[in-house]
This record gives C-alpha cells, structure tokens and sequence, in this order.
C-alpha cells in the first residue's frame, strides 16, 4: 500500500477515526446503559452482573466483531489508517495514566511490583528455554517465544526477531499463540476476581504479572473496574505493567546474549546500544507525568482538570481498544499450533496460575497508595 | 490456454505447473507476491519503541526479499525459458486475484497450505476460491499444519467456476 504524507495522511486518518468515534459513542450512550437495565433470565442487569460486561470489553468485542465477521478479516481500506491510530491512542493514554500516581505512591508499590515482575519475567524467559530445547524448537524460536511469553507479547516478539534472525514467519505464529492466550484470559480473568472476592490491587497485581500482552492487562484491569483513579485496578496494573515494559531492553539484551554466546557477534552486542535502540520513549511520558502528579500542577483531587483528563482517558483507552479488537483476526489466531503453541501455552498457564497464588498468598488486600 | 503459478516455497507446486503447462501446451506465469501486510499484522504492538519497530518492519522485508530470490531461482531452474516470472507487492492473495482478473488466465494452480509471508497464519485457499475467476488446482504442500483451517483433505482439488 501506498504510504501517505502530510494532508493526505490526515484526511486518510478521518473515516476510520471517525467510525472508532461513532462506534464507541454508541456503546456507551446505547448499549451500556441498556445493559444495566435489561431483564436476561430474569436478572436485571444480567449482562453486567453475571458477564461484566462494561464498555471496555464491549469496546474490544465490536472490533473484533468488525474484523472477523464485517469485513470478513481485513481491515478496509477506507479505515486503515484510521485504525492505526489506535497505538496513539494507547500510548497517550498510558502517559497520561502516569498522573494517577505520585513518586511517593509509586515507591510504596513499585518495590513489589519490580521484585514481582523480574522474578515472573526471568522465571518464564528460563522456563521457556528449557522447554523449547525439549520440544526441538529452533534457536530463534525459543528466543523469540522466551522474550514473548515472558515480557509482553507482540511488543517483546518483534524487538527480540532481527536480534535472534527468528524467520518472521514463525514469529507470526508465535505471536498468534501468544494473543490466542491473552484474549480467553482477558474475558476469563475478571470472572475469577470476582469469583475470588480479589481487591482492585491484588487483581492488578495479578493480571499485570501473569497475563502477557500489556494491552490486555489494560483491557482487563478496566474491565474489572472501568473508574479511572487512584487505588483501582487499572493503576495498580499499570504499575506492574510499566516495570514490565522497562524491562523490555533489559530481556532483549539477555536472550541476544544467549543467542548468540561463544560467537564472535557476541562481541557486538552491547546493554547501552540495545537500550538506545529499544526503549519504548513514551514510558518518559508517564513518568513526566507523574512528576506533575506530585507537584499538584494537576490539581488537587477531585478538581476539573483531573475530571476532564480521567474523562479523556476513558475515551481515549475505548478509541483505542476498538482499534486493538479490530487487530484481532480470529483466523489467524486459529493458525497457532505445533510446538510454539505447546511452549507458549504451558509457559502462559503457569505463569497465569503461579501469579494468582503469589498474589492470593502474598499480596495483601489494600495498600496505602 | 494460460495458467497461473502462484510461487511459494513448494517445489512440488512448481514441478505440478510445469507438467500440467507442457501437458496441455499452455504458457505459464509464475507470480511472486511480497507480501507487504506486516506493518498491519504488528497492529497489536503499541508498545515497542519506534526503533524496535521500524527494526523489524526492515527485517521482515528483507526476508521477503530474500525469500524472492530464493524462490524465483528454485524457479528458473526447473522450468523453460519462455515461462514468464512477474512480481508484485501488496496483500497476497489480493495480488493473485489482481494478477487473474488483469490477464485471462483459464487455471491457477498454488500450494496447500500456502506458505508465502503471512499467508502461513491465513486462509489463503479459502480467500482465493471465493473470488477466483478460473478453475484453481491447489498442490498438497509436504509440510501439511493440520491446525490450518482451511478447505480440504484432499490431495488435490480443482474447482471449476
């Protein structure tokens, strides 16, 4: 396809924007409110009481509805662009997420949250190793599922494949493999917090830790509890969520050194050049906005430009997870199998279920945040 | 009478186009299709740096690249020289369909499953057979997934339209 500039890059954004808009403004003016109100099986409110339904699932739900059955797996042509917006979105979001916190708060938490995630991020890299080996995986496979399952999905996938020279082919289906998981966990994991009576902390905790794409622990965190403040779920996992996107150069580093160790490009390879290469810059962004956070330049709690950025951020996190659900392509999520899919099943499980019981047993119910 | 090879890995498929084109005396085209879907595919990846995607869009085209050369040298080294080999870019099966509909061919003949670029994770059997304006003869590949969903267990199939 041919890549657009300037102006035209603009208007070409406009129609598939403009459907994202129109798309979740009816989900939230129509369809939520309905929701809450509908009498399925004799429950009022079925849907949100017994489903969790919520616009953000919703959200998902109606791009992927729109992928796979609408436009029969492929984003037209008239919203391409506007689709690919959706990463902007996200990303702001996720700065603009850095104002819940204060360097205080994040220090009381993120010593859990680091001492969490790297033992999680290292434990699932190692396993993975070993059980590629005994499944006769390739070399480059093994190091491109190890830096998927154990940091965040696509995002560690594709920074770790040119370093490993993985064919992209098979990164694809790691990849399917790996978004296959997180999908089922991002509508089964709400379900089991509840169930499980867990704390909008010990629920972030969890899914930050244990589910492997991050725009899926931000899907689900805001599906267990949509508000966007201080002490909900969605602040708790972004923690957890940063540490582990921090951690994203630090892992490519590793497994490039395991990759290729005892051969002369090992020489080459250096922490500070692959640092320089990877560093996802927007995390500065959340982390600037912390430090407004905490010199009160964003008001105090409660204060309208603190409601209107929540505001914002509702908006911003549903735009974009339309557009996340619209990536979804269930065909090529069903293409997933062989041994990457043995790997990366029984890594992801075990990660799922060893997070839960950390945080069942260690991780209390409230925090002072 | 004129068919189209759509070219991937499979040197089976090659061999079966050349056979059926000197069988029935008709001219071949082999067509490449780099597939240039990858920056829609990583979609899901909002968090990679700009680097780190830019890095791995370079080096999945690169591949492509190379997966080019390699296979349309596999290529000439089995058929005549009057075969004619064309490239494109874009979305596979959407250049293949583009490359049927442009020329008058009478039969298509491609792999199953078919391994060109993304195409290993879609349907590609599924997607041509439904818009194919000619008879398609698809070639049983040897690395057969069985997990791909996909239209047939048969060894062959052709699908008159």
């Amino acid at each position: 396809m041919e890549e657009k500039h300037g102006m035209a890059k603009v208007i070409a954004i406009i129609p598939g924007l403009a459907f994202m808009v129109f798309t979740l403004y009816l989900l939230r003016t129509y369809v939520e409110p309905w929701m809450t109100t509908a009498v399925v099986f004799g429950q009022k409110g079925w849907f949100v009481q017994v489903l969790h339904l919520n616009y953000i699932l919703l959200a998902i739900i109606a791009g992927m509805l729109y992928r796979n059955l609408l436009w029969a797996g492929k984003i037209p042509g008239w919203a391409e662009e506007g689709f690919r917006t959706t990463r902007l979105f996200i990303k702001s979001g996720v700065m603009m997420l850095g104002s819940l916190y204060t360097i205080q708060s994040l220090a009381k938490v993120g010593g859990v949250a680091i001492a969490l995630i790297m033992s999680f991020v290292f434990g699932t890299i190692l396993f993975v190793m070993y059980y590629g080996r005994v499944q006769k995986m390739d070399r480059s496979l093994i190091g491109v599922m190890a830096a998927a399952c154990g940091v965040c999905g696509v995002s560690a996938a594709i920074a770790t494949t040119p370093a490993v020279r993985a064919k992209p082919a098979d990164v694809a289906l790691a990849i399917a493999t790996v978004l296959g998981f997180g999908i089922a966990s991002m509508f089964i994991s709400p379900f089991i917090g509840h169930m499980l009576h867990l704390s909008d902390y010990q629920f972030g905790a969890w899914v930050g830790t244990g589910i492997l794409n991050s725009g899926q622990v931000l899907a689900t965190c805001l599906a267990y509890n949509p508000t966007i403040a201080p002490g909900t779920a969605v602040a708790y996992g972004e923690i957890w969520n940063v540490v582990r996107v921090i951690s994203i150069p630090f892992v490519v580093f590793f497994i490039t050194m395991w990759y290729w160790r005892a051969e002369a490009e090992a020489e080459h390879i250096t922490l500070v050049g692959i640092i320089k290469d990877k560093f996802p810059v927007f995390i500065i962004g959340f982390f600037a906005m912390t430090a407004l956070s905490s010199l009160g330049m964003l008001g105090a709690e409660g204060s309208s430009t603190i409601q209107l950025m929540r505001t914002v951020m509702s908006w911003i996190f549903g735009l974009g997870l339309v557009g996340q659900g619209a990536y979804i392509d269930i065909r090529e999520l069903k293409a997933a199998g062989g041994a990457p899919l043995k790997v990366g099943l029984a890594a992801g499980l075990i990660k799922y279920a060893l997070a839960l019981v950390v945080v069942l047993l260690f991780v209390s119910k409230e925090t002072n945040f | 009478m004129k068919i189209l090879l759509a070219l991937d890995p499979s040197t089976e498929t090659m061999d079966e186009a050349i056979r059926l084109a000197t069988e029935k005396r008709a001219s071949l085209t082999a067509l490449f299709v780099l597939d240039a879907t990858w920056n829609d595919f990583t979609g899901h990846d909002w968090l990679s740096g700009s680097g780190s995607r830019a890095d791995f869009l370079e080096y999945a085209r690169d591949n492509e690249l190379t997966s080019e050369a390699d296979t349309i040298a596999e290529f000439r080294k089995r058929c005549s020289p009057d075969c004619e080999i064309k490239s494109s870019t874009g979305r596979v099966t959407d250049e293949i369909l583009r490359e049927l509909a442009r020329e008058k061919y009478e039969l298509l003949v491609m792999s199953h499953p078919f391994r060109r670029g993304l195409e290993i994770v879609r349907d590609a059997a599924g997607a041509i057979l439904k818009h194919a304006n000619c008879s398609v003869y698809f070639v049983r590949g040897n690395e057969s997934r069985s997990s791909l969903n996909t239209v047939n267990d048969m060894p062959f199939q052709t699908v008159a339209n």
